[in-house]
């Protein structure tokens, strides 16, 4: 008998795409123009590029809701799993590919968290017996079998991210498409979220496709990387190479450890904290000098805009009474710029609202000295218009408008501005009559405002929120994102189940943990050192 | 924040309970309230239910629906007062008013409350329905007969309270506004809010196709027995589930131990408030004058009334330490 003489079938490719053109009904220029592109099945492939390059098309051609459920006219050939996509429509495709989308509270539809996992099965005809072993096996699978007899409105984010991952995984699929699935999480639970997707991939074996804008996280995990520019694939390799390519084509997609290496002219060029210390041990930097100087805070001998002492919050999410935040102590002054940070959960929104006026506190003292503007985490929620000078009124709207730099929009429709633009109108909506000439409030305040937002447009968020401090306003910014946080705070508040845990300069709380810590902070373990800038400069001073 | 009348999740025994059970159980109490008239009987199903839902641990729901109903009752009383003229005993003349009666009297005042309480009682047992009964599995229960209506409530189900997020974050927006801001009326904000309905609509229809809701089901599939391993999974369906061969346990359909208790409660409930019905125990008239039935037929279906209520209790948990006789030591 002989072996490894018969014929082995290739299997097909999780994803084959081939000359995809796309576009939307009513628009004139296509998402996607002319991708093609295959994934093996087994990959775990990172879909890079800037905000409105066609990730999320690409992912909702691959799971057929393009064309079938947005319309729209396209050309090539899209095949799943050996399946035709576009003569086959979404629910044909179910079986071989799980979808989860950025935004998963729009993608539950049952009450609790078992029956919203066994949906796609009982679809499917499954008996309640495989129903039940399914159900069980895949919430051991991402360790969520605690959240089974939950209702799905009683979840946090993480665990809404995970039990929509679990419905679509519940039906084995071989491609599961993942939509910036971190956008809306903590540094701890997207960093678990990124390391539980690989576990499942080499264990099993499941081919992942995974749209991200927060590449630091995710780059290491990575097998390859796709990159999207105007529609069209501009980059297609390993993850290393996209780091090249990024240096050279578009210095936005560069990881914070990438550009720290590229600024201090070390190469290669690392993917990860891991490759980044190994290449700096082999150069022999194995720990650098401690920076002389160090980023201190500015002093504000001015008001405060913010004062809280010993406050209190109970909410109530249908569980009986929770404290959210719990004798809270906190004053921010006119012109700092102030990053509040904490799991999800851990009271950041729920501080920003009180400070509003919106939430009531049980107990203790909230006092906005001069006045608070507070953007929520949702801008649309403020446009109700159909154009935006018809959302601000007189002088006082045409002033707020022009601190945000929107003053050539009057004539615009809020919805045809692009995510960025309608964020700051929504700013000064929430400005509007609140300048007193050159004068701002007292406190400007922002809830998760970068969410789905590439590093171009968190610079340009800066960028206003340091115009915003210049002019006198203090800034209160609630974010996940330690690296934005990194370029825009000169302060870090770190809550923590309600309480102040940390309080103290950026440079210090951003390098002195690891999930509360840059990326460079993690690379170089140095006290004060967070932004790739500050880090390229020790490197330099140490000469390597 | 949630809804005092969402479905939560507890392992109490009217929770546990299929749809069908809880159904019979507390649809005998609502049965009972559309049948009689006679206060005393509406009170004590009042109570059942109050009492039903404090130990299914819908208390939240138990409130908001008392509170609610009360209104809704007050509201009703002070109506028939004001268009009902029948009675004798007249409490004030208020003169000739169009379409309103000349006077308000006792009788009217008891009619209404009569109706209003009946109200109170129905929106009671909805509460508790609707705080303890899993719209899945009422839906699943559905999806056989009727497949798009059962796709419909689910739609339906899920965006209402979607829907109440999104206005209670659209108002929040818009007390947020700066005062420069061209103020947010009502219809904008409907607009907005329907406009947003919509979206979130499309969304669930997107990630129903995405779960193969419009394939066509497959005829049920045999049952083919494997040798698969026995997890921890497992053990939590052996004791229900039933074996079949080679070893292998299938789990039980979805039936729960306290169903008989709720079936046979709403069967005793239903019994007696027929008998009740037969012996008078509904001897309550409003005109002329007010007449309340307390006849020992009366009072004993109160009593039955008021004791099913105890149906969702949870049984003592029985631990070693309690059923075993202690072995000494400290």
């Amino acid at each position: 008998m002989q072996f490894g003489t018969e014929t082995r079938v290739e299997p097909a490719p999780a994803l084959a795409i081939e000359s995809l053109t796309y576009a939307y009904p009513d628009t004139g220029a296509p998402a996607l123009r002319d991708v093609s592109l295959e994934l093996a099945t087994g990959e775990l492939v990172l879909l890079a590029g800037r905000s409105a390059c066609g990730k999320s098309t690409l992912l909702r051609a691959a799971c057929g809701l393009v064309p079938h459920f947005h319309g729209g006219e396209i050309d090539g050939h899209v095949e799943v799993a050996g399946i035709d996509a576009l003569a086959s429509g979404p629910s044909e495709l179910a079986a071989a590919v799980g979808y989860v989308a950025q935004d998963p509270e729009t993608q539950v539809v049952s009450t609790t968290v078992a029956a919203e996992i066994e949906l796609p099965l009982e679809m499917r005809g499954d008996p309640p017996d495989a129903r039940a072993l399914a159900v069980e096996e895949v919430a051991l699978a991402l360790a969520i079998p605690h959240l089974l007899g939950r209702a799905v409105d009683t979840l946090s984010g993480g665990e809404l991210q995970r039990v929509a991952l679990a419905a679509a995984l519940v039906t084995r699929p071989k491609l599961v498409l993942l939509d910036e699935p971190t956008s809306q999480l903590d540094p701890v639970a997207g960093d678990e979220l990124i390391w539980l997707l690989r576990r499942l991939n080499e264990e099993w074996g499941v081919t992942i496709l995974l749209a991200e804008h927060r590449l630091e996280r995710c780059l290491a995990a990575a097998d390859r990387v796709v990159a999207l520019d105007a529609g069209g694939v501009g980059f297609d390799g390993p993850p290393r190479e996209f780091l090249n390519w990024a240096q050279e084509r578009d210095a936005a997609l560069e990881t914070p450890a990438a550009r720290l290496f590229s600024l201090a002219g070390i190469e290669p060029l690392p993917v990860g904290v891991r490759d980044a210390r190994q290449t700096l041990r082999g150069l022999g930097v194995d720990r650098p000098p401690h920076p002389a100087s160090r980023r201190v805070i500015d002093s504000h001998p001015t008001e405060p805009a913010l004062t809280t002492k010993a406050l209190w919050v109970e909410l109530d999410a249908g569980e009986g009474p929770r404290d959210v935040l719990r004798g809270v102590d906190l004053e921010i002054r006119r012109g700092e710029q102030v990053a509040l940070m904490g799991r999800n959960g851990a009271g950041k929104s729920t501080l920003l609202k009180t400070a509003a006026g919106l939430i009531e506190p049980v107990r203790g003292k909230v006092e906005v000295s001069a006045g608070i503007a507070l953007l929520t985490q949702n801008p649309s929620d403020y446009l109700v218009r159909e154009r935006v000078g018809d959302e601000l009124l007189g002088e006082a709207g045409m002033a707020a408008l022009h601190i945000v730099g929107l003053e050539n929009a009057v004539d615009a429709d809020p919805r045809d501005l692009s995510g960025g633009e309608r964020q700051r109108l929504a700013l000064a909506i929430a400005l509007a009559g609140r300048i007193d000439g050159d004068q701002l409030p007292g406190l400007v305040a922002l809830d998760e405002p970068t969410r789905g937002m590439d590093r171009a447009r968190k610079d340009e968020l800066a960028e206003l929120i340091e115009g915003l401090g210049s002019r006198g306003a203090g800034v209160l910014v609630a974010t996940h994102d330690v690296e934005f946080a990194a370029a825009f705070a000169e302060r870090v508040v770190l809550l923590g189940e309600g309480v102040v845990i940390a309080d103290g300069p950026a440079a210090e709380i951003l390098s002195g943990g690891w999930y509360f810590a840059t990326e460079v902070a993690r690379v170089l373990d140095l006290p004060g050192v967070v932004t790739p800038e500050q880090g390229a400069a020790v490197l330099r001073e140490g000469g390597r | 924040m949630r809804s005092p009348f969402a479905y939560t999740p507890k392992f109490g025994p009217l929770q546990s309970a299929s749809p069908a059970a809880a159904v019979a159980y507390l649809g005998s109490l609502t049965v009972v309230a559309f049948l009689y008239s006679n206060p005393v009987v509406l009170l004590a199903t009042g109570a059942a239910l109050v009492l039903a839902g404090r130990l299914a641990g819908a208390w939240r729901a138990v409130r908001a629906a008392l509170w609610m109903g009360l209104t809704l009752a007050l509201l009703i009383v002070a109506v028939n007062a004001l268009v009902v003229d029948r009675g004798e005993t007249v409490l004030v003349r208020i003169g000739h008013l169009p379409l309103l009666s000349d006077v308000i009297t006792a009788e009217a005042l008891a009619a209404g409350a009569v109706i209003g309480l009946r109200a109170a009682v129905v929106m009671l047992a909805f509460a508790v329905y609707s705080a303890c009964v899993d719209p899945d599995r009422v839906l699943r229960a559905l999806r056989p007969l009727a497949r798009r209506s059962a796709l419909t409530a689910t739609l339906v189900s899920r965006l209402v309270p979607v829907a109440a997020a999104d206005a209670a974050r659209l108002r929040d927006a818009a007390r947020l506004r700066g005062p420069a801001a061209a103020p947010v009326g009502r219809a904008p904000l409907a607009r907005r809010l329907l406009a947003g309905s919509l979206d979130r609509a499309v969304d669930v229809a997107a990630t129903l196709e995405l779960r193969g809701y419009s394939l066509v089901p497959p005829p049920p599939k045999p049952r083919v027995a494997t040798h698969i391993p026995r997890y921890a999974w497992q053990m939590r369906f052996d004791r229900g589930g039933n074996r079949g061969r080679n070893g292998v346990r299938w789990r039980a359909r979805s039936r729960s131990r306290y169903d008989r208790r709720f079936y046979a409660v709403g069967a005793v409930v239903m019994i007696a408030a027929v008998v009740g019905k037969l012996a008078g125990a509904d001897a309550f008239a409003e005109y002329p004058a007010v007449e309340v039935g307390t006849g020992p037929v009366t009072v004993a279906l109160s009593a039955v009334l008021i004791l099913s209520g105890l149906a969702p209790r949870t049984p003592p948990i029985r631990t070693a330490s309690n059923s075993l006789p202690a072995r000494g030591g400290i």
